[in-house]
């Protein structure tokens, strides 16, 4: 009896299994499982299933939306609330496609891309457009297959990919491009313009060398035990210090040797040990926010991304930082190497992708085109983020929002000579991410040495980029 | 002589016993004082500034200035109300099922005969050893193909109907005697009357002591609704609290005041039904 | 209708009368059993359609029973059984979850040793289970029999002790971040200031070596309550006229737990012990809410199991690697649960 009773269950895993694997298996058997699951779905009303098979068909008889049909596209964001620019570009295009319905889906930002590929995996999923945060969760999406190749609707476009500076490249799978970056964030370093006054030390500049930058910090830094002022603030990501070491153009974290992040290490690693920036073992012990610590107004300087402009802006003015301790901030360019151009620096691009699923593929596209090109960069730049297609009337408008520094440096900063995107697209760039993001603790927390920790890298990098 | 004698054996008894009695208080002051601090440290924070909490030298429990503001402030800077209606919701509808369900079957298999009983009795068994996470990528795979993914309802399948639950009741059962169920047969009574008139009154402190289990277990639940709950009204308050701290690290004050809130209804039911606890701990056979 | 009962009698009466002519037969005493069983089976079908009942009264009472079962056994076979035995075939697959599934054999199970992180993870794992079980199990020992003395407040000291296990993890281990925080917390304060820890001597309580024992503190802390209760309903087991016994003879305390009150716990204990190591392999958000930072990640010197079966199903999508890791984990608990069985009857014997 008990073999009978094991026998049923197993076929009844097997069944769900199969339902379950088959239904995201081929291209037909998955739409198929799709429509069986939409219908399914007790959430989707009656009216929109009855919409969008009218699309459909008006799809195949005309490829335009200009048809007039309605079409509702289901959206995937993050942070509704504390993000300004969705609802922005929601209502730009709305204004401009009449016929067009914008359903945005807020998964929140905290595992925005772990949510997004579970959302995406199997059956079931009916988002028509998501958006992609990183690029590793683009990776994991593109090699599950949930994603549409856009190449033939670029070229259908004539869509000039060089508008995006080279960008595109870094995230280009096997010859396909997947996603159309809308967003590109790019480091810079933001100080506290009080504290360079208070200390007497001139401003940083926008052509520093790294032995200048920490020179400067070494400066302006003042360990007297309860009235501490950090010189730097090195966030907790590995990006805030192991990709100093990519910005000479030689070295990529795809590249399984990385040994070139030692001095870097090295200079971070000594500056904590003199008490010159925060040590890491607290920052991550109280999981302190980049954010609290540069408004907390004991920073002098922080190296992050051109998205903390909006959110200083908007939060000194809004009386949520303490403009007495933070409001005087100005930013200049990335320090550089000896003999590298300033203005290299990191970047960090923002995407949107039409998915595979999609019944509405064409209208899709057409509105991740929009927020790519001319006019949803204009709506970027005016709720105060970096849009992926730079231009020099985007950067005055955002160097003329109010509460941006009025000096010239803290303007002539916005001007990006090379980008390097802090990870590029690689097929097991997840995997090589989470390597290099773990023997970062341990290099940080002082568990391994710094040679260690490096050896380790390349020896588990290795190990993936050879099988 | 020997009387006197018996006298100091008596007296050195007694101090024995008065030097025992006041080691033994000390034993528990100092355990209490472990157990508890974290709780007082949790609550002192809770009403001070960010600059007060870490402020050692020197140490005050309640700063001058109370800040009761953090208990406001807390329900706008994130959605709590949400995160709190998702997890009483929660927490009561899989008490209830689990309650419900649990002794219902566990009843069948203390006092009923039947075809497979010891296999279906073992099938439960084998998974109490079973660590959840073992299993819990394929079945988190099925429950999303069943489309249950981002749905409270995911949850309540999930947590309703543990293993553990049908064996614990069924340990209490056992422990009733058969003639009560056997007298009340041979008066008429369906198997379904017995149930709900002579066992269920009987079961209280078994039932309390599950019920203790299982909120303080769906309550503060955190890989569960991690996997499965993923839009921002959808989450449990353990969630909502781990993403604020993310959000707001150095707010301590105000993550103190969300802890505070997030601990009053357990310990609320906890102390409601323990007078219930250690017997219905006892009676369950839980002690092995 | 009748007419066709009566047909269907005559028909059962008539196979039974064949059977039992086999029965007398029938040498085998197996194949005689068997053929007595279905003659039974056809003899109870007789008697029900007699008394004009449609089904017999064993069937119902089946049914009464299964009713009772049912409503928690369905949900228990489709969320739990399932799965479980979905697991144990995925370990030999390779999926991500989107495209089609692949019978892969052991490869899964080959990676195991060469990978640096699941090493990792079963090595810590082991250490924090080394550590916290024989911990938690004496401090609750202790717990119970001073809390079984006649003391003043005793419901106060049982419900204090018990905190700690009703309080959400999220809430304590913030709590347990900010007193071991390693250059402001108070504790590291006491270090500095009454015992005189030099300032760059002060432990790293959430890094390094130091990582695991901090975990296991904390679990012994938050766990020892809930164990308390247990050894606390087995103390109370104990009857007095055990303890007036061994009074007579002039047994002094020690004596008395040795001879009496330990061995009276043997099956408490055994029961404490399975439920520890088996919640203690399980350990994951106390890992990742006190060593994971701001990011929730953790380093090689603080991952454990479950933490790494999440990463690769839910991060990396290799679903079949991740249920390769789970039997790992659940042949482990296996196998230390046998022992302990084991241990425990030979005990007995």
């Amino acid at each position: 009896m008990k073999k009978k009773v094991v026998s049923v269950l197993l076929t009844a895993a097997m069944l769900t299994g199969l339902l379950a694997g088959c239904g995201a298996g081929g291209g037909d058997t998955q739409t198929a499982a799709d429509n069986t699951a939409d219908t399914a779905k007790t959430e989707a009303p009656a009216d929109t299933a009855q919409t969008d098979s009218t699309a459909d068909a008006a799809d195949t008889a005309d490829t335009t939306a200009d048809a007039g049909e309605e079409v509702t596209l289901k959206w995937a964001i993050w942070d509704k609330d504390t993000t300004p620019y969705w609802q922005a570009l929601k209502d730009a295009y709305e204004a401009a496609n009449p016929n067009v319905t914008l359903e945005m889906v807020d998964l929140g930002s905290a595992d925005y891309m772990t949510v997004l590929a579970t959302e995406l995996s199997g059956s079931g999923s009916d988002f028509d457009v998501v958006t992609i945060k990183d690029v590793p969760g683009y990776a994991t999406l593109v090699s599950k297959n949930t994603l549409e190749p856009l190449d033939s609707y670029i070229s259908a476009a004539g869509i000039d990919l060089s508008q995006y500076g080279g960008v595109d490249k870094q995230v280009t799978v096997d010859g396909s491009l997947y996603e159309l970056p809308f967003r590109n964030d790019f480091w810079v370093v933001f100080y506290n313009k009080d504290i360079f006054d208070a200390a007497n030390v001139p401003y940083p500049t926008n052509d520093m060398t790294f032995e200048e930058y920490d020179a400067l910090a070494r400066q302006v830094a003042d360990p007297t035990f309860g009235s501490q002022i950090y010189g730097t603030h090195f966030h907790t990501w590995r990006s805030a210090v192991q990709l100093f070491g990519v910005l000479d153009g030689k070295h990529s974290i795809l590249d399984g040797e990385y040994d070139f992040f030692k001095p870097y290490y090295e200079l971070v690693l000594n500056e904590e040990n003199d008490q010159i920036c925060r040590n890491y073992a607290d920052l991550s012990a109280e999981g302190l926010h980049y954010s609290a610590a540069f408004s907390g107004g004991d920073v002098a300087m922080m190296n992050m991304g051109s998205w903390f402009i909006s959110t200083l802006i908007s939060n000194i003015q809004s009386g949520e930082y303490d403009a007495s301790l933070c409001g005087n901030w100005g930013m200049v360019k990335y320090p550089h190497a000896e003999g590298v151009e300033p203005g290299s620096t990191l970047g960090t691009i923002t995407g949107l992708s039409v998915t595979s699923v999609s019944d509405h593929k064409d209208e899709a596209f057409k509105f991740v085109e929009w927020v790519s090109g001319a006019e949803g960069a204009k709506v970027m730049a005016e709720t105060g983020n970096f849009p992926a297609l730079m231009n020099d009337e985007v950067a005055g408008i955002i160097s003329g929002l109010e509460g941006f520094p009025t000096d010239a440096e803290s303007k002539e900063a916005l001007s990006v000579s090379n980008l390097y995107l802090e990870v590029p697209y690689a097929e097991n760039v997840s995997e090589i991410n989470d390597i290099l993001d773990t023997y970062h603790k341990s290099i940080m927390n002082q568990e391994m040495s710094i040679d260690e920790g490096i050896a380790k890298m390349n020896e588990e990098v290795g190990k993936v980029l050879g099988q | 002589m020997s009387e006197k004698n018996e006298m100091k054996k008596y007296s050195s008894k007694s101090r024995n016993a008065l030097i025992g009695k006041i080691l033994l208080y000390a034993i528990l002051i100092i355990i209490t004082v472990v157990m508890i601090i974290p709780f007082l440290w949790m609550l002192s924070a809770s009403i001070k500034s960010d600059r007060e909490v870490f402020q050692m030298n020197p140490f005050v429990w309640i700063p001058e200035v109370p800040k009761w503001d953090n208990y406001i402030k807390i329900w706008t800077k994130i959605p709590m109300f949400k995160f709190v209606e998702n997890t009483v919701f929660l927490t009561i509808v899989v008490t209830f099922l689990q309650l419900l369900t649990s002794s219902f079957a566990a009843y069948s298999f203390a006092k009923l005969e039947f075809k497979h009983k010891n296999a279906l009795f073992l099938a439960y068994i084998a998974t109490i050893a079973m660590p959840w996470q073992v299993y819990m990528v394929p079945q988190f795979i099925m429950m999303r193909a069943m489309g249950l993914n981002d749905k409270l309802l995911a949850m309540i399948c999930l947590q309703a109907f543990s293993a553990f639950g049908v064996f614990m009741m069924k340990q209490f059962y056992e422990g009733i005697p058969s003639e009560l169920c056997e007298a009340a047969r041979i008066d008429g009574m369906s198997e379904y009357k017995i149930y709900a008139k002579i066992m269920l009154p009987l079961s209280k402190p078994a039932l309390s002591t599950l019920t203790i289990f299982t909120f303080v277990s769906t309550w503060n639940d955190y890989l569960g609704p991690l996997i499965y709950l993923k839009t921002e009204s959808k989450k449990t308050i353990q969630l909502g609290l781990k993403m604020f701290i993310g959000q707001y690290s150095s707010e301590y004050g105000l993550i103190m005041a969300g802890s505070v809130l997030s601990l009053i209804p357990v310990i609320i039911v906890f102390l409601c039904l323990q007078k219930y606890f250690v017997e219905g701990v006892a009676s369950t056979g839980l002690k092995g | 209708m009748d007419e066709k009962k009566a047909a269907q009698v005559e028909r059962l009466e008539k196979e039974s009368a064949v059977l039992m002519q086999k029965i007398r037969e029938e040498t085998d005493i197996k194949k005689k059993r068997k053929l007595i069983a279905e003659r039974e089976k056809k003899q109870r079908k007789i008697t029900a359609l007699r008394n004009n009942r449609l089904i017999s009264r064993e069937a119902k009472r089946d049914l009464v029973a299964y009713s009772f079962i049912a409503p928690n056994f369905i949900g228990f076979a489709v969320f739990t059984l399932i799965p479980i035995v979905f697991a144990f075939l995925l370990a030999f697959m390779d999926w991500d979850g989107s495209n089609a599934i692949t019978f892969v054999g052991l490869k899964n199970f080959m990676k195991l040793p060469s990978d640096t992180f699941f090493v990792a993870a079963l090595k810590n794992t082991i250490i924090y289970v080394v550590g916290t079980v024989p911990l938690t199990m004496i401090a609750s020992l202790a717990l119970a029999i001073v809390l079984n003395q006649k003391v003043r407040a005793r419901g106060f000291f049982r419900t204090v002790a018990f905190f700690p296990y009703v309080a959400s993890l999220v809430a304590i281990t913030a709590v347990w971040s900010m007193i071991f925080h390693p250059s402001k917390g108070p504790v590291n304060y006491l270090l500095l200031t009454v015992f005189g820890v030099a300032q760059e001597n002060l432990p790293k309580w959430f890094s390094g070596n130091l990582v695991l024992v901090t975990l296991i503190l904390f679990s012994v802390w938050k766990y020892m309550g809930y164990y308390m209760v247990i050894y606390l309903a087995g103390l109370q087991g104990i009857s007095a006229e055990l303890y007036e016994a061994g009074s007579l003879d002039g047994a002094n305390t020690w004596q008395k737990f040795k001879y009496i009150t330990w061995p009276q716990l043997r099956s408490t204990t055994f029961f404490v012990v399975v439920m520890l190591t088996i919640n203690c392999f399980k350990v994951y958000d106390i890992a990742v809410m006190l060593a994971g930072g701001g990011d929730g990640k953790l380093s090689t010197s603080a991952t454990v199991l479950v933490y790494y079966i999440y990463q690769n199903a839910f991060n990396y999508w290799d679903l079949g690697y991740s249920s390769a890791i789970a039997m790992v984990l659940f042949l482990i608990v296996l196998v230390v649960t046998l022992i302990q069985f084991r241990y425990e009857k030979n005990l007995e014997a």
